[in-house]
């Protein structure tokens, strides 16, 4: 153990520490950049009176982009980001095309031509006690 | 004379064969030139443009329409990065097709790939901060696309928008890079690529035994046909900015609708169109970087060209290397004419 000259000692101590403040400043710029400074994208909205959609009808929200029901069965919602890669689809027909990659899917949000492989996501509808209409992405 | 970094890049003499026209094309001399010009132009453009989302397309339209000269730096900004793109592109091919890569170049050709695709995301930074009705799309989908990368995705993500909606936010993130982050690489880059040229024996040509023509050029004629390709650059340049106007649109105010402009910026409609295919991990990210890794890996992986043959056209020992490149080119170019088609 007394073959580590105090030359060599120095040079792999040296070494070390290079590395480590290396890695400690990699380290310390990821977790820098990792930060978020901008509010989490907004998960509920406030869709006004009720009354606004009446029964029976359809409604093309563009913020965030989404199609509502009023129907018999009462309030639906369906999201209308593409679930590729995230454009808003164009209401056409039948059904919704995506401006981006040309993904379709039916009036019901199934997928009828790729390279979306996901369906359109329900959105939850809730009635406040004064017939408002809130919208939750989440 | 006290030794300069411009004395350094013009030596007093140099094989005549190193500065012919038809063999270097001029390109990376025009590259550098276009550099300057971007510095330069978006330096002038710093002075109006405000880099927060409420104001910035509103700042490029006074840059535009109110700045005395403002369309002309614009313009003049936006054609040489378009520019850049091709020349960096050229002079790639020039180096690959004639087989200067191999060492002692390798060094160098690996510094000026990375220049390159530096450049490629410069021009794509630069493209958002537009921040108008038409960059909504391509930011969308390319910042969803780094979410699809396994275990980092999420990570990558946040770090290039920092949170938020990418729409609504991301803007300060991408100005910075634009401006410093990918900036300064480049300059660092860039005098070390300029630099190891001269350090590497210049521009590759056979050694001085193998050569059937031995003649030299001195410096005065170098800086002679250098200031002859930047007029012809220049002149090029103020025509395109005179008669074709960068693209601008509408302020984006919120998500805009379907039907606004989806389309990739054109050095990016390759990927699109390859995106329609399915997985977007495999088609936006895995293909993108494996060509890049093949093109990295070319002086590693083909066969050593002959030194004989070094320097000159298309030679035989290099053929493979010629074949798979061009098959990438001819790809990467039907893919962007058959996305201009749709
Ligand atoms: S984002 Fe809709 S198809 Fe790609």
């Amino acid at each position: 153990m007394t073959n580590l000259s105090r030359r060599d000692f120095l040079k792999l101590a040296r070494a070390g520490f290079l590395w480590l403040s290396g890695a400690l400043t990699l380290g310390g710029l990821i977790r820098f950049l990792d930060f978020e400074p901008n509010p989490a994208p907004k998960t509920e909205f406030d869709l006004g009176p009720a009354a606004n959609y009446p029964l029976p009808s359809r409604t093309l929200l563009a913020d965030p982009p989404a199609v509502l029901w009023h129907t018999e069965s009462g309030f639906s919602a369906m999201s209308l980001a593409c679930t590729h890669l995230g454009c808003t689809l164009e209401d056409g027909a039948d059904g919704f095309t995506c401006p981006c990659h040309a993904s379709r899917f039916d009036a019901d949000g199934r997928v009828t031509h790729g390279p979306a492989a996901q369906p359109l996501s329900a959105l939850r509808i809730e009635m406040t006690d004064d017939n408002n209409l809130i919208l939750h992405t989440d | 004379m006290r030794p300069s970094f411009f004395h350094h890049l013009h030596p007093p003499t140099i094989p005549a064969a190193q500065a012919r026209w038809r063999y270097t094309l001029g390109a990376g001399g025009t590259a550098i030139f276009l550099m300057i010009i971007l510095g330069v132009t978006g330096i002038l453009e710093m002075f109006y443009y405000a880099p927060n989302p409420q104001d910035a397309a509103l700042s490029v339209q006074t840059i535009t329409y109110h700045v005395p000269l403002g369309w002309l730096v614009r313009n003049l900004h936006y054609w040489s990065a378009q520019l850049l793109l091709i020349v960096s592109a050229i002079h790639l091919l020039r180096v690959i097709f004639t087989a200067a890569y191999h060492r002692p170049r390798r060094f160098n050709y690996l510094l000026g790939l990375a220049l390159f695709v530096l450049s490629i995301l410069l021009d794509f930074t630069g493209y958002i901060l537009r921040w108008d009705m038409d960059i909504c799309w391509p930011l969308t989908t390319g910042t969803n696309l780094l979410k699809t990368i396994p275990w980092i995705g999420n990570f990558l993500f946040r770090v290039a928008i920092g949170g938020g909606e990418a729409c609504s936010t991301a803007l300060l993130r991408f100005y910075t890079w634009h401006i410093f982050g990918l900036t300064i690489l480049v300059v660092i880059l860039g005098f070390w690529h300029a630099f190891r040229v001269r350090r590497d024996g210049g521009i590759a040509v056979p050694p001085a035994r193998l050569r059937a023509d031995n003649t030299r050029i001195s410096r005065n004629e170098l800086v002679r046909r250098e200031v002859l390709a930047v007029l012809i650059v220049g002149i090029l340049l103020l025509l395109l900015s005179s008669f074709f106007p960068a693209p601008i649109a509408p302020a984006m105010t919120g998500k805009p609708s379907a039907v606004e402009n989806a389309r990739a910026p054109w050095f990016f409609l390759w990927v699109q169109q390859m995106l329609t295919w399915g997985d977007p991990f495999i088609f936006g990210v895995l293909i993108p970087l494996g060509v890049l890794a093949l093109l990295t890996l070319i002086p590693y992986i083909f066969p050593k060209p002959n030194e004989a043959e070094i320097g000159s056209w298309f030679p035989k020992s290099n053929r493979l290397a010629q074949i798979v490149v061009s098959v990438i080119v001819i790809l990467v170019i039907f893919l962007t004419l058959l996305s201009y088609a749709n």
